[in-house]
C-alpha cells in the first residue's frame, strides 16, 4: 500500500516535471527601471486585430540585446498568466485558445519585461484586439529559397493557422525522375477555398498539372497548339468545373546596381479556359501585342477579371522588351460570363492604373464582391520583386468611384491600406479569407529578400495592422531561409498525400 | 612465439597498416576530394537540422556521415576519420567469422568501401550505415540463441533500418539460422522488413525506390551506389565462404600465411585503388581549393610546374595572374580557352560556377558574384547547402547593404563549428558604414562595385568590364581583365583606346 501510494507520487512529480519543462509561467519581476516604450518585439503584434481562432502569437525580445523576456497576459476577465523562456515568450496553446475565447470583440493586455545587462526594464504594455470574425483554418504556402533561375528542394505546405500544424501537400522530389533538370512546383490554387477541386503545377521533370476534380487525381497537359504554353496563374471558377488560366512566355533578368535585384517579365502571355471535365481548352484572349494575365473569377462566378498590358508608345515597340519592360504597365479589365455557353463578354476597363503611372496585378474580389484587392508598383508585372510593390483596395459597389478609376481620375487611396502595407518593401499577392474580414498577402518586409506571409484585418472599409504569420519558435522566420510563395486561405485541409499525387504520374 | 602471440601481435598491425595506408592515401594523394565533399554541406548544431535529417530512414548514419563531413575542412583530420572508419569495418568483419588462412578477406569489405570514396559524390553516411551495422551483428552474435534473441531482431530490423537505411539487409542475412534450425521466425522476419519497406513507401514523402536502395548515401539521388551495396554485401558472402571452408581455413594463426593473406588482398585491392583514383579531378579540386582560399602565390607556383587545361583550373590560373597584375603581359604563357578561360558562362551545376564566382568577387562583381554562388548552391543534388556559399552570401549582401539578408546566412553560419568565429567577427560589420568602408576587402569591393543598373545573364560581355574599369580605374583586376578580355577576342581597336586612356589617367 505504501509502496503504491509511493509510486503514484513519484509519477504525479515526474508529470509535473515534464509539465513545468514545457511550459514555463516565470514571475514578474519585483523591480524595474520603466522604458517607457513599448517593447521592440519580433514579430510586431503590438496593437494588432487578431482573429478569434489564431495559433499564440509567440514573440521575442532581440537576443543580441536581452537575456531574459517576460511577459504577462491579461484577459478582460481579470485571468492573468505569464510566460517567458529566454528571451522568447511561447503560450501553449490550449491556454491561448481560452484567451481568445475570453478576449472576443475585447482585447489582451501584454506587459513586457526584458532583463538588459542584468536590469530589468519595464515596456508600456500593447494590446491585442481579438476580432469577433475567425479566420479560415488553413493556409497553403509553396516554400521555396528566392531564387535566380536554379532550385533545390522546395515543396507547397499547408499550415493550420488555429495552431502550428504544417504538412505537406507535394514536394519536388517524389516524382523527380530527371535530376540533371529538376522540378518545379507551383501554382496551388482551390475552388472557393475547398479542397476537393484544386490544382498545382510540375514543370520540367515528370511535367504537367496535377488537377483533382472532386477529389480524383489526374495529371493533365494543359499545352495545345495555339497555347503560347501550358496554363500558368490559375483561378478557379467558384462553382463550375472551370479554370482560367493565363498562358506564359516569362524570362528573367537580373540587375546589377538595382534593389529591386531580378525582373521576372513577359513576353508574351494569354488567357485560357480549361474545361476539367472535357479537358478542353479555349481561348479567353490573345491579343498579340499586349500581355493579359493574372485571371480572377469574381466570386458570383459572372465575371472574369484580369491584368492587360497597356500598349508601348510607338518608338518602344520593336526595341528590346529589357529596356522597355520599365514601361510596360498593366491595367485591370474584366469580361462577363455566361455560365450557359461558356461565352465570355466584351473587355471592360476596371482601374486604369496606367493612368497614375502605375501597373496593377493579381486581382481579387471579396467575397462578397464589394472590393477589389490587387498589387500596384510602378511597372510590369511581377511586383513581389518590386520594392515599390504595395496592396491596394477599390470599393466596386461605388459606381461613381469605380467610373472616375476608368476614366483615371480616381486615386485608390480612399481605402486606406497603410497598416498593411510595407514601407519601400516589396508586398504583393493580396488575398481575401472566406469571410472576407481578413486580407492577406506575401511581402518581403523583414529583410527585402525572404517573403512572409502577413495578416490585416478588414471591416467596413479599413484595414489594421498587419501581423505576421505566427510560429511556434518566434525566430523561425529569422533562421528560415525559405520564400513563402503564393499564399492561399484554405476552409479545408488538402486530404490527399504526398504519396497519392505521385501515383498520379 | 605461439600462434596466439603472432594473431596478437599481427593483426593490430596489419589493421593499422591498413588505416595509415587510408590516412596517407587521403591526406597526400586525395586532400582535395576531402574539401570538396565539405564544401557540399552545412552541419549546424542545430535541433530542426539534425531532425530534419534522423526523421527518415537511415537518418543516423546520414547524421555520423555529415558531422564527420565538417572535419574534411583540415583534410588530414578527414583522412584520419575515413582511416579510422575502414579500419573499424575490417576489425568488425573480423570478429563475424572465424577467417583463419583467408584473413586477408576481412579487409575486403573495407578496401571496396575505400573504392566507394574515390567518388566524390559519395558520402559517408553510406560508411556509417556499413559500420553501424556491422557493430549491430557484432553484439548479436554475442547473444546466446532463443527466443530472446528473436524477440530482440524482431525489434532490431525496423530501428536499424531507421538508423541505417537499406544496407541494415546485411544485418538480416548475417542472422541467417544455420542448417537443420528453425527458420520460420527468420523468413517472417524477411516478409516482416519487406512489409514494412511497402508501408513506408506509402507513408514517407520520398521516392519508394530510394527507401529500397538508400536515401543518402550518395549525393546523386538517382545514382544506385553499387559500390556501397557490394562492399555491404561483400561480408555477407566472405562469411559465407569463411564458413564454407571452415575446416580447411580455420587454423591457427601463421606468421607467414596471415601477413600474406593480407599482403596479397591489399596489393591487388591497393593497385585497384590507385588505378581507380580520378586524379585529374583532385587537380581541378586542388585548384578551385586554392581559389577558395585565395592562394595566388600558391596557384602561381603550381602552374610554373604545370600549366592547367582544363576550365577551371584556366580560370583560376587567369585570376591568380591578375590578382599579380600578371594576366595581360603573360596571358599566352599559358593555356588559354578562349573568354570562355577567362571568365565563363555560367552553368547549372555545382562546380564549375564557383571559381568563376571568385572571379566575379575579386573584380567587384558582386550582384553576378551573389547570383553565381546561389545557383551553384542550388543545383547541389542532395539539396544540401554549403558553408562556403553561405559565407560568400553573407559577404555579397554585406557588401550590397543588404544586412538583414546578410544576418540569416551569419546566424545559420553561427550555428556551425568551423565557421562560428569568422560569423562572430562579421555580424558586428552588418551596418557599420564606417567600418565595412575601412574593411581590407569589403571597402574596396562596395567601391568598385556598379554604380550604373543593367542586366546581366550567364555570358559576361567587355561592357560589364569595361563599366567597372571606367567608372573605378584603381580596379586594377577590371583592367587586367580587360586587356585580356580584348587580346583573347582580337579586339585591337578597343585594346588601342583602354592603353590611351590609362596612359591618360594614370
Amino acid at each position: 500500500m505504501y509502496l503504491s501510494r509511493m509510486k503514484t507520487k513519484l509519477l504525479l512529480a515526474v508529470a509535473l516535471l515534464l509539465l513545468s519543462s514545457c511550459v514555463s509561467h516565470p514571475d514578474v519581476p519585483t523591480s524595474s527601471k520603466e522604458a517607457k516604450c513599448q517593447p521592440a518585439i519580433f514579430p510586431d503584434y503590438c496593437d494588432v486585430t487578431v482573429p478569434c481562432n489564431i495559433a499564440p502569437l509567440n514573440f521575442m525580445l532581440p537576443a543580441d540585446q536581452y537575456e531574459v523576456c517576460v511577459a504577462r497576459l491579461t484577459t478582460p476577465d481579470g485571468q492573468q498568466q505569464t510566460y517567458g523562456k529566454g528571451v522568447k515568450v511561447q503560450i501553449p496553446e490550449s491556454e491561448w485558445h481560452k484567451m481568445l475565447g475570453a478576449s472576443k470583440g475585447k482585447s489582451i493586455k501584454i506587459e513586457v519585461w526584458g532583463k538588459k545587462q542584468g536590469e530589468w526594464l519595464s515596456f508600456s504594455p500593447f494590446e491585442i484586439y481579438v476580432a469577433e470574425q475567425p479566420i479560415d483554418e488553413y493556409l497553403s504556402y509553396r516554400l521555396i529559397e528566392p531564387s535566380y533561375v536554379a532550385w533545390d528542394y522546395m515543396e507547397i505546405a499547408q499550415r493550420n493557422l488555429t495552431s502550428f500544424k504544417e504538412t505537406q501537400i507535394f514536394n519536388n522530389e517524389i516524382t523527380m525522375n530527371d535530376k540533371t533538370i529538376g522540378q518545379c512546383v507551383n501554382c496551388h490554387s482551390y475552388q472557393n477555398y475547398k479542397t476537393d477541386n484544386m490544382l498545382f503545377h510540375v514543370r520540367l521533370s515528370n511535367a504537367g498539372t496535377i488537377i483533382v476534380n472532386d477529389g480524383k487525381i489526374s495529371k493533365v497537359n494543359l499545352k495545345r497548339d495555339y497555347t503560347i504554353s501550358g496554363g500558368v496563374y490559375p483561378s478557379w471558377h467558384p462553382t463550375a468545373k472551370l479554370i482560367a488560366f493565363s498562358t506564359n512566355k516569362t524570362r528573367q533578368g537580373f540587375h546589377t546596381a538595382n534593389p529591386n535585384k531580378i525582373e521576372v517579365y513577359d513576353l508574351a502571355s494569354d488567357l485560357i479556359l480549361y474545361d476539367v471535365l472535357t479537358d478542353s481548352v479555349s481561348v479567353i484572349c490573345e491579343d498579340p501585342d499586349l500581355l493579359e494575365v493574372y485571371p480572377t473569377w469574381s466570386p458570383d462566378g459572372k465575371y472574369l477579371y484580369y491584368c492587360k498590358s497597356v500598349p508601348l508608345p510607338e518608338e518602344l515597340r520593336d526595341k528590346d522588351i529589357r529596356s522597355t519592360y520599365p514601361k510596360i504597365q498593366y491595367n485591370l479589365y474584366r469580361r462577363s460570363f455566361d455560365m450557359a455557353s461558356h461565352n465570355f463578354g466584351e473587355e471592360e476597363l476596371v482601374y486604369d492604373a496606367a493612368s497614375h503611372n502605375k501597373s496593377a496585378t493579381l486581382p481579387r474580389i471579396s467575397p462578397d464582391g464589394r472590393y477589389l484587392l490587387f498589387a500596384e508598383g510602378q511597372y510590369g508585372c511581377f511586383h513581389i520583386r518590386h520594392n515599390d510593390g504595395d496592396i491596394v483596395c477599390l470599393q466596386l459597389d461605388d459606381a461613381d468611384a469605380t467610373l472616375r478609376a476608368q476614366i483615371g481620375e480616381e486615386t485608390p487611396s480612399d481605402i486606406d491600406l497603410s497598416k498593411l502595407n510595407s514601407q519601400g518593401l516589396p508586398d504583393s499577392y493580396p488575398t481575401w479569407s472566406s469571410n472576407g474580414y481578413w486580407i492577406m498577402c506575401a511581402s518581403r518586409r523583414d529583410d527585402g529578400n525572404f517573403c512572409r506571409v502577413y495578416f490585416s484585418y478588414f471591416n467596413h472599409g479599413k484595414a489594421e495592422k498587419a501581423f505576421l504569420l505566427p510560429q511556434k519558435d518566434p525566430e523561425l522566420h529569422v533562421s528560415l531561409l525559405k520564400s513563402y510563395n503564393r499564399p492561399e486561405f484554405m476552409v479545408e485541409p488538402v486530404k490527399i498525400s504526398v504519396n497519392e499525387f505521385s501515383r498520379a504520374f | 612465439m605461439s600462434s596466439a602471440g603472432h594473431s596478437k601481435f599481427l593483426r593490430p598491425l596489419c589493421t593499422l597498416l591498413f588505416g595509415v595506408a587510408v590516412l596517407l592515401f587521403f591526406g597526400l594523394a586525395y586532400p582535395h576530394h576531402l574539401h570538396y565533399q565539405e564544401q557540399y554541406q552545412l552541419f549546424l548544431f542545430d535541433r530542426a537540422y539534425v531532425w530534419e535529417i534522423v526523421r527518415l530512414p537511415g537518418g543516423v548514419a546520414d547524421l555520423l556521415g555529415r558531422f564527420c563531413t565538417q572535419f574534411f575542412l583540415f583534410a588530414w583530420v578527414g583522412a584520419l576519420i575515413i582511416g579510422a572508419l575502414l579500419s573499424a569495418v575490417q576489425l568488425l568483419t573480423l570478429q563475424l567469422v572465424c577467417w583463419g588462412r583467408l584473413y586477408g578477406l576481412s579487409f575486403v569489405p573495407s578496401l571496396l568501401l575505400w573504392l566507394f570514396l574515390l567518388d566524390e559524390n559519395a558520402l559517408l553516411g553510406g560508411i556509417w550505415a556499413v559500420l553501424l551495422t556491422l557493430l549491430a551483428s557484432w553484439g548479436f552474435s554475442r547473444l546466446p540463441n532463443g527466443w530472446l534473441r528473436r524477440i530482440l531482431l524482431l525489434c532490431a530490423i525496423p530501428v536499424l533500418y531507421w538508423m541505417v537505411g537499406p544496407v541494415c539487409v546485411l544485418f538480416f542475412l548475417l542472422q541467417a539460422p544455420r542448417p537443420k534450425r528453425a527458420t520460420w521466425w527468420y523468413y517472417g522476419v524477411f516478409v516482416l522488413l519487406a512489409a514494412m519497406l511497402v508501408i513506408l513507401s506509402y507513408c514517407l514523402p520520398v521516392p519508394a525506390e530510394r527507401l529500397w536502395l538508400g536515401i543518402h548515401y550518395h549525393r546523386y539521388p538517382t545514382v544506385v551506389p553499387v559500390l556501397l551495396w557490394v562492399a555491404a554485401l561483400s561480408v555477407f558472402v566472405l562469411t559465407l565462404t569463411a564458413r564454407a571452408c571452415h575446416r580447411w581455413v580455420c587454423a591457427p594463426c601463421h606468421f607467414i600465411v596471415t601477413p600474406l593473406s593480407f599482403l596479397l588482398v591489399a596489393i591487388g585491392m591497393g593497385c585497384l585503388v590507385w588505378n581507380t583514383s580520378n586524379f585529374k579531378a583532385e587537380k581541378v579540386m586542388r585548384f578551385d581549393f586554392m581559389a577558395r582560399h585565395q592562394q595566388w602565390n600558391r596557384i602561381l607556383a603550381t602552374i610554373k610546374a604545370e600549366k592547367p587545361k582544363n576550365q577551371i583550373g584556366v580560370t583560376v590560373q587567369n585570376l591568380a595572374l591578375a590578382k599579380r597584375g600578371l594576366l595581360a603581359d603573360h596571358l599566352f604563357d599559358y593555356h588559354q580557352n578562349g573568354i570562355a578561360g577567362l571568365l565563363p558562362d555560367v552553368e547549372r551545376d555545382a562546380t564549375s560556377p564557383l571559381p568563376t564566382a571568385e572571379a566575379f568577387y575579386q573584380l567587384g562583381m558582386i550582384s553576378v558574384a551573389q547570383r553565381t554562388v546561389f545557383e551553384a548552391q542550388e543545383a547541389i543534388l542532395d539539396f544540401q547547402k554549403s558553408a562556403r556559399c553561405y559565407k560568400r552570401l553573407a559577404q555579397t549582401n554585406l557588401i550590397l547593404g543588404s544586412y538583414e539578408v546578410a544576418r540569416k546566412y551569419l546566424k545559420a553560419l553561427q550555428k556551425t563549428h568551423f565557421y562560428r568565429d569568422w560569423a562572430n567577427e562579421t555580424l558586428p560589420l552588418l551596418g557599420n558604414e564606417e567600418a565595412i568602408a575601412q574593411h581590407p576587402e569589403y571597402g574596396h569591393l562596395r567601391k568598385w562595385g556598379y554604380d550604373e543598373d543593367f542586366y546581366f545573364s550567364d555570358h559576361v560581355t567587355p561592357e560589364m568590364l569595361e563599366s567597372l574599369y571606367f567608372n573605378h580605374p584603381d580596379n586594377s583586376l577590371a583592367y587586367e581583365y580587360l586587356r585580356a578580355y580584348y587580346l583573347l577576342t582580337g579586339d585591337r581597336e578597343r585594346y588601342a583606346r583602354l592603353l590611351l586612356h590609362t596612359s591618360m589617367t594614370r
